[in-house]
């Protein structure tokens, strides 16, 4: 099963554009902590993201797409980042969670991934081009 | 430049309501546009939050949160990862993307080592360039 483990960080909505993470010794033990989810085979993916200061946002108030510039005045809670790992159980990523070298300032969330055998039949009809799309994202990216 | 499109949630994915098929039609086409230019990197659809968990660091012990989680605005439904030239590019194809009246997607740029500076010293970043080549072998 794949899980995203969600990285939200308190404080990250109002960070300054150009924000980045200067404690060499929070990057090591990030990294310490990366290479144990690569070690065990678990890690698919993570990245971070540069703060919502930086960002976008384009809504569809009326199906025409509008565009606001960052920072956004209502969110309470961003993404900094995340990691796509893939386990056994939803128990297994909140145990992988759980060992994150986060500040108190942090809070993980977890989600599964909705794969095709999670849709109904004929929504699976409808994408079934689906994977093969991402089989070409992934080969072209 | 690399860009993370997150799809906001609402009442609806958060109750597990499919898309309907036209819905999934206009979003298979405009994928495969991203695809064949080039652009797409990964796209994901979320379980809603009642399927997942929190894990919050306040103390010396991680606590778990089981979900579901209110519905605001903050919460996650989806994601595209996308490779483009600008940020303008990024809002230009997110423009193009087929949602409904009241949906709204942010877009995010992904860090690249450059961006680090000093933090990431010479040795950590061959540790995360490496670690990166065999993720992607999975």
């Amino acid at each position: 099963m794949r899980f995203m483990m969600l990285m939200i960080p308190g404080g990250y909505e109002t960070a300054a554009p150009g924000t980045v993470p200067e404690d060499v010794e929070r990057v090591a033990l990030m990294m310490a902590y990366n290479k144990a989810l690569m070690d065990a085979g678990v890690l698919i993916t993570c990245d971070g993201l540069h703060p919502p200061s930086m960002g976008a946002r384009v809504s569809f108030p009326s199906g025409k797409p509008v565009v606001t510039d960052g920072p956004f005045a209502e969110s309470k809670e961003v993404l900094g980042g995340y990691w796509m790992i893939d386990v056994a159980s939803r128990d297994e990523a909140i145990a992988w969670a759980s060992r994150c070298p986060a500040t108190p300032n942090e809070v993980i969330e977890i989600r599964q991934v909705q794969e095709m055998a999670d849709y109904p039949e004929d929504v699976q009809a409808v994408a079934s081009g689906f994977e093969e799309m991402q089989t070409t994202a992934k080969r072209l990216g | 430049m690399r860009f993370m499109v997150i799809v906001h949630a609402n009442k609806d994915t958060e109750a597990g309501v499919m898309p309907t098929t036209e819905l999934l039609t206009a979003m298979g086409k405009f994928n495969e546009e991203m695809c064949n230019a080039g652009v797409m990197q990964a796209g994901e659809g979320l379980h809603p939050t009642s399927k997942g968990a929190r894990i919050a660091f306040t103390g010396s012990e991680p606590v778990v949160k089981q979900g579901p989680f209110d519905v605001t605005r903050d919460l996650i439904a989806g994601f595209w990862l996308i490779d483009v030239a600008s940020k303008d590019e990024a809002i230009a194809w997110m423009k193009r993307a087929p949602f409904a009246a009241g949906d709204e997607i942010e877009i995010r740029q992904v860090f690249a080592a450059e961006d680090f500076g000093d933090a990431l010293t010479p040795e950590l970043r061959e540790k995360e360039e490496r670690l990166r080549a065999q993720a992607a072998k999975k």
